[in-house]
């Protein structure tokens, strides 16, 4: 369960990819002193084992009217957690699913464009789940901070582009 | 194949891409370090096309390659999202000061059950309580949090995010 911590090396590889996550491998393997090979193995090393994720992100600004909503979800009593926490992960809009302690039991955060697709998403994509009691929502209105440097890393059937690649 | 679909048609609400553009955001969505060779032979494009595609959607702020580092793989145990409620001080205010918070990755003003949601990691259980207690309800104007503690991850795939171009 536990996730092996990244060695200095790997940092070094990692701090190279934080500023530029397309430089190539040589240019990082020339600039801390090792092989192309080290840099190449290293890096899928820190993919395979989900220490590290290199993707193309795009930018929510360039959406019209774009919000996160933040939804939780209380399951009613002896339902399980982990069935509904499943199938809200398998949703393809929703991009965050977090099985919960403190006062809710399943954290699932979506984007949605209006308040009316909202509505919708919550009553046909959440309501609809066997399992599911009470649901609560804060809508976005504002961005003011994402660092989308770092984030939990989970592998699951959820990037089927990756699995086809 | 559902969730690329539907991310393609997100993709087609971004202004001035073309589908060559999309289908190459999609493959480095896959695999951010694909070599500008291979991304070449998959689009049927020369490899300095390709170059200047990518060079395009990066300055125009429409998409960006990233490294993402897991959270636990970087040392941080723990993952939580704090509701807060405001009072007596602009929840702007609020949130830009929950921003400077190092471990704090993800802030957004809310309407709804909260003001602010915000997303943060800890180290441990004595981090975390030195976070929230010392720190997240000593800043003025935070009046009441609702925190839940990860238990469980199912899902982290966030492909929209905010960045400044």
């Amino acid at each position: 369960m536990t996730k092996r911590r990244l060695d200095e090396v790997d940092r070094r590889i990692l701090d190279h990819l934080v500023r530029d996550a397309r430089t190539s491998n040589r240019r990082i393997a020339e600039v801390l002193g090792v092989t192309e090979g080290t840099v190449r193995a290293r890096i899928r090393r820190m993919e395979d084992e989900g220490q590290i994720r290199i993707t193309a992100v795009t930018n929510i600004r360039k959406l019209a009217n774009p919000a996160l909503a933040f939804i939780r979800v209380e399951v009613e009593r002896g339902s399980h957690s982990r069935a509904v926490a499943e199938a809200l992960a398998r949703d393809p809009q929703i991009g965050f699913v977090g099985i919960m302690v403190g006062g809710f039991d399943i954290l699932a955060i979506t984007m949605v464009q209006s308040a009316e697709q909202l509505s919708a998403f919550l009553h046909a994509n959440v309501h609809a789940i066997p399992g599911v009691r009470h649901v609560e929502c804060s809508l976005g209105a504002r961005f003011v901070k994402h660092d989308y440097r770092i984030s939990r890393i989970v592998a699951c059937g959820t990037t089927p582009e990756r699995q086809n690649a | 194949m559902g969730g690329a679909s539907r991310r393609e048609a997100r993709l087609g609400q971004m202004a001035g891409l073309d589908d060559t553009d999309r289908r190459l955001i999609e493959l480095l969505r896959g695999d951010g370090r694909m070599a500008f060779r291979a991304l070449a032979d998959a689009l049927g494009l020369t490899e300095s096309a390709v170059r200047a595609r990518v060079r395009q959607l990066e300055s125009s702020g429409a998409m960006k390659v990233v490294a993402v580092a897991d959270a636990e793989a970087v040392g941080y145990e723990l993952l939580l999202v704090v509701g807060v409620e405001v009072d007596g001080r602009p929840a702007l205010e609020v949130a830009e000061a929950l921003a400077r918070i190092e471990e704090v990755f993800s802030v957004s003003l809310v309407v709804g059950t909260h003001d602010i949601e915000l997303l943060m990691v800890a180290r441990d259980h004595e981090h975390l309580a030195e976070l929230v207690t010392d720190r997240l309800v000593n800043i003025p104007g935070v009046r009441r949090i609702l925190t839940g503690l990860a238990v469980d991850v199912l899902k982290n795939q966030p492909d929209w995010v905010p960045f400044d171009d």
